[in-house]
């Protein structure tokens, strides 16, 4: 991760000096005045040529202005007063491009609070990740330079106090983009499995579950698409005790969140396979599982007062001589019997048993799972929100107004019964698919069937906002992590203990 | 269908009787009832014969509401329907409670136009409904229920007649009993178009033989007050234009006017209840045809306000019309608050399926009374997203803005309503998708098969609830 520093505000000896300018005449920020005068009025000379007003999201780059720096970056940061947390990430994150051919460079944040000044720091680490592991042959000079970033703060101990929870929300980010970016020959159920070991270190139990377990137990919908791959499916359980300080907690103590993913880590469809094109993006949809992982490492990267625990269903969705054929019938960790209509519409199968587990082992306050489910969810909602589905009105909300605050937005749509009769089977408690229409809907319906009553839960179809074709402010063109920040941030806004 | 109101039914062939739940039952229906093990489970019903009639006894469970009733009224014509008379016995129910029982029963009744003078045996019989009840205050109660059931059978025959009989001009004339009920009525032809500047209404049609209207609905009411308007896509038939539909189940096109025949059913029934509101609608009727003098893919349109629009896709042709009714509505009539109702999109229906509308708009507030009167009727509307990002992805190369976005598996229910929003300013102003609802596509005991009328009742009610109270802020 780029080497984030705290200092006091001063102007820099060398590399770029990042300046934050408010919108206005004339214009106002850290540093500006000291620079303007070092650099003999060059700065603001070439502002006023540049028409560079301070409106947000605007910038303006100064080329070797004088006084030692290699270059100026001015940000606009909007009318005086007007940053919020997230618009202090995207300003930061935006610095990132601009100084791709620097090594070391300077933020000027000195005019803003500590808060605001590590949610700057934040973005740009957001912004700076790449995932290069397979490019052997990329030149020197084509990769981004910036390894050590500076923000220069009216109070950078305070500053950096504020940087140490968010600075390990960017690690659990770039441990969930990581696991989405990998390709599907290396990320396999059983790969995964590990690298969630690693995150032992930071003091959560990890325990993992093979097909001989899983058959034990009765994770009949599980098994039944993994049982079309060589590669063998795992279930992993993570634990985070922040309330008991890392040990298991005792029996009196309140029951845990508990966050599931999806964890398909190639989707060929199976038997019902896929068409060719696009079917790379296939190695993503694991990114449910993703999340959690990354959210666990979040959690205990802050040490969070609070316990969690996650689960992802890990498998792999192959057509072979082996594999799960349309109108099997198999039976659920439930007892619930499926009729399998399409063996694409496989992530659904996997939640059920490992929702079901999770609510035999953990009996946990609420669940919040997380799947790329539908190509629905992306028809009605696009890349704009994730879909949100719930039994619950006061745990949606609490989500929907932490996702305002995250950028990481969802929308909630709709449960009614009428969704959930599509799901009748003529042979089984039901199918695995309903009519086109309406296919998130029904997709949330058949996994409420696998929520006991009166269990809060909640369902996000992520299937539009896992992976980003575009660079954002804060995420690079590919994997995003989302989910990573919003339930961290729902976790610390309404669930820890102080 | 006929609806009486008596204190009896002797010529009633067949008596429906609502039943709560562990109810007393006529004693002898009482063996039959405990044959088929019926409590008056809400939703459950049961036949008995008791000398020469048949009584249908129907569960209302525990604590009926006026919408349990509304759903027994339509399960004992779904079930009786091979009878030529029935009766409704709603003794001791009040009043709104047997109005919303009669409503439900004659919306039930409901047949296409064309299915009327049908020779087939199978084909329903039902054509009288006696409503037993005495209650004082039935009669009122009755007459608005009679009104929303007539405006919502006359845009149901609208979606239901095929596109050759209901051409833009088709429509028009099908609009006589409004003007009967005293809402009066403006039509624009091309001329009028053409001097207005309806450019993209213009350019949807005229590719068709019959061509473009816009038309004026206009119910003065009795009140002091800006008007609400309701905005309605017409089109007629949509062939899709040169990005021309694949030809199966294009025949269902002939219902692309259903947002366009809801707003003509909804000034029906406040004309004829009498509605105190001042209400408009606007609806812009034309065909999208395949012709020689269609317009294209790549040209680009003025509208009406002003704004040019780069059509992409000639199929996206419904935010077109819309976009030209909703700048003529605001700027001409001056509402209060614009509700527009269109079969926009097939991305609608992926999202919310057959049982609820999209909702789109500007104004929370609005939403939430529009939400509310569907939840009141039964035409549900689930609230969908506005953000920047639906409209960035309609910027243009070439003009102000684009009709669709490219690419396949657009959020397209979304970016159209961003569309839309282009058009309608700061007017308070809710869109409904109701592609998905306009149709019912089987027959059962909640719905006749074909029209839904979606959109009447919830219009007639926003206005009753909303907009009729004189010192409303």
């Amino acid at each position: 991760m780029l080497d984030i520093g705290f200092a006091k505000s001063a102007l820099p000896k060398s590399g770029a000096l990042v300046l934050l300018l408010e919108e206005g005449e004339p214009l106002a920020g850290d540093l500006l005045t000291a620079i303007d005068e070092a650099t003999a009025g060059a700065v603001l000379r070439a502002l006023a040529a540049a028409e560079f007003k301070g409106r947000a999201g605007t910038h303006c780059t100064i080329l070797a202005p004088g006084a030692g720096l290699s270059r100026v970056i001015a940000i606009g940061i909007g009318k005086p007063d007007s940053l919020t947390q997230r618009t202090a990430e995207e300003a930061g994150g935006n610095v990132v491009p601009l100084l791709a051919k620097e090594t070391h460079a300077a933020i000027a944040a000195g005019g803003l609070s500590s808060e605001l000044a590590a949610a700057v720091a934040m973005g740009a680490a957001l912004r700076s990740y790449r995932f290069d592991r397979y490019r052997t042959k990329e030149k020197a000079e084509d990769k981004p330079r910036l390894t050590k970033l500076v923000l220069l703060a009216a109070q950078p101990v305070k500053a950096r106090e504020a940087w140490v929870p968010l600075k390990a929300t960017v690690e659990g980010v770039f441990f969930s983009r990581d696991l989405v970016s990998e390709p599907a020959n290396i990320l396999t159920p059983a790969e995964m499995a590990d690298r969630c070991m690693a995150l032992e270190k930071l003091g959560v139990k990890v325990d993992v579950l093979g097909p001989k377990e899983m058959n034990k137990l009765g994770f009949g919908a599980l098994m039944g698409v993994a049982m079309g791959s060589a590669n063998e499916p795992r279930m992993v359980v993570m634990h985070w005790n922040g309330l008991s300080g890392g040990k298991k907690p005792s029996k009196a103590a309140a029951p845990p969140l508990a966050f599931i993913g999806k964890g398909v880590t190639f989707d060929t469809g199976g038997i019902s396979i896929k068409p060719a094109a696009g079917m790379e993006d296939m190695k993503w949809d694991m990114a449910g599982a993703g999340a959690v992982c990354g959210l666990m490492a979040t959690l205990a990267g802050r040490k969070a007062k609070v316990d969690v625990v996650g689960l992802v269903g890990l498998v792999e969705n192959m057509p072979s001589g082996t594999a799960q054929r349309p109108g099997d019938v198999v039976t659920s960790l439930s007892g619930q019997t499926i009729e399998v209509l399409n063996t694409d519409a496989e992530g659904r199968l996997v939640l059920a048993d490992v929702i079901h587990y999770c609510q035999e082992q953990f009996n946990p306050r609420f669940m919040i799972d997380l799947a790329t489910l539908t190509g629905a969810i992306i028809v009605a909602l696009g890349h704009e929100y994730a879909g949100l589905f719930s039994n619950d009105d006061a745990l949606s909300a609490q989500i929907a107004s932490v996702a305002e605050e995250t950028g990481e937005k969802t929308w909630r749509m709709p449960l009614a019964d009428a969704y959930d009769r599509g799901l009748k089977s003529d042979i089984a408690d039901m199918k695995n698919i309903a009519c086109r229409y309406g296919g998130a809907i029904t997709a949330a319906q058949f996994i409420q069937r696998f929520v006991k009553d009166g269990k809060p839960w909640v369902h996000l179809d992520i299937a539009g906002m896992a992976w980003s074709s575009k660079d954002t402010a804060t995420t690079p063109k590919g994997a995003t992590a989302f989910g990573v920040r919003l339930l961290d941030r729902l976790v610390s806004a309404h669930y820890e203990t102080t | 269908m006929k609806l009486r109101i008596g204190s009896s039914a002797p010529s009633a062939l067949a008596v429906a009787l609502p039943v709560p739940l562990g109810g007393a039952l006529p004693h002898e229906a009482v063996p039959a009832a405990k044959a088929a093990h019926f409590n008056g489970e809400v939703g459950t019903c049961c036949e008995a014969r008791t000398g020469g009639r048949l009584l249908l006894l129907l569960g209302i469970g525990p604590s009926p509401h006026n919408a349990t009733y509304r759903a027994a009224g339509a399960m004992a014509v779904a079930r009786l329907s091979h009878v030529k008379r029935i009766a409704l016995d709603a003794t001791g129910l009040f009043a709104p409670q047997a109005a919303a029982f009669a409503l439900g029963a004659v919306q039930r009744g409901w047949t296409p136009p064309q299915n009327r003078r049908n020779t087939d045996p199978d084909a329903p019989k039902l054509t009288h409904i006696d409503l037993i009840s005495e209650i004082p205050g039935i009669e009122a109660a009755w007459g608005d229920a009679e009104a929303v059931w007539h405006g919502s059978e006359l845009a149901r025959d609208l979606v239901a007649l095929p596109s050759d009989v209901v051409t833009p001009d088709g429509f028009i004339e099908r609009l006589e009993p409004l003007r009967k009920a005293g809402v009066s009525i403006t039509v624009l032809k091309r001329r009028d178009l053409e001097r207005e500047g309806l450019g993209a209404l213009l350019a949807v049609g005229q590719g068709s033989a019959h061509r473009p209207r816009l038309v004026l609905l206009q119910w003065e009411g009795a009140m002091e007050a800006k008007p609400v308007v309701f905005v309605g896509k017409g089109v007629t038939f949509d062939t899709g234009g040169i990005c021309i539909k694949p030809a199966d189940k294009m025949w269902e096109m002939r219902a692309d006017m259903a947002g366009a025949a809801a707003c003509a059913g909804a000034m029906l029934s406040l004309a004829l209840r009498r509605s105190p509101a001042p209400v408009c609608a606007v609806l812009a009727l034309a065909e999208n045809a395949v012709g020689a003098e269609s317009y294209r893919p790549g040209d680009v349109l003025t509208s009406f306000s002003g704004k040019t629009i780069e059509v992409i896709d000639t199929d996206a042709e419904g935010r077109l019309v819309l976009a030209d009714a909703l700048a003529w509505a605001v700027r001409r009539l001056r509402p209060a608050a614009v509700i527009d109702l269109a079969t926009l999109t097939g991305s609608i229906v992926v999202a919310l399926g057959h049982e609820m509308a999209g909702l789109f708009g500007n104004d929370p507030a609005l939403a939430a009374h529009v939400a509310a009167a569907g939840e009141v009727v039964g035409e549900l509307v689930w609230r969908m997203p506005m953000a920047a990002g639906y409209r960035e992805a309609l910027a243009s190369d070439i003009a102000d803005l684009m009709n669709c976005a490219r690419g396949k598996g657009q959020p397209d229910a979304c970016q159209a309503a961003a569309f839309l929003g282009e058009f309608v300013g700061e007017t308070p102003w809710v869109h409904l998708d109701i592609a998905g609802v306009e149709s019912h596509e089987t027959a059962d005991d909640a719905q006749a098969a074909g029209a839904t009328g979606f959109g009447v009742r919830l219009l007639d009610r926003l206005v009753a609830a909303r907009f009729e109270d004189p010192h409303r802020a």
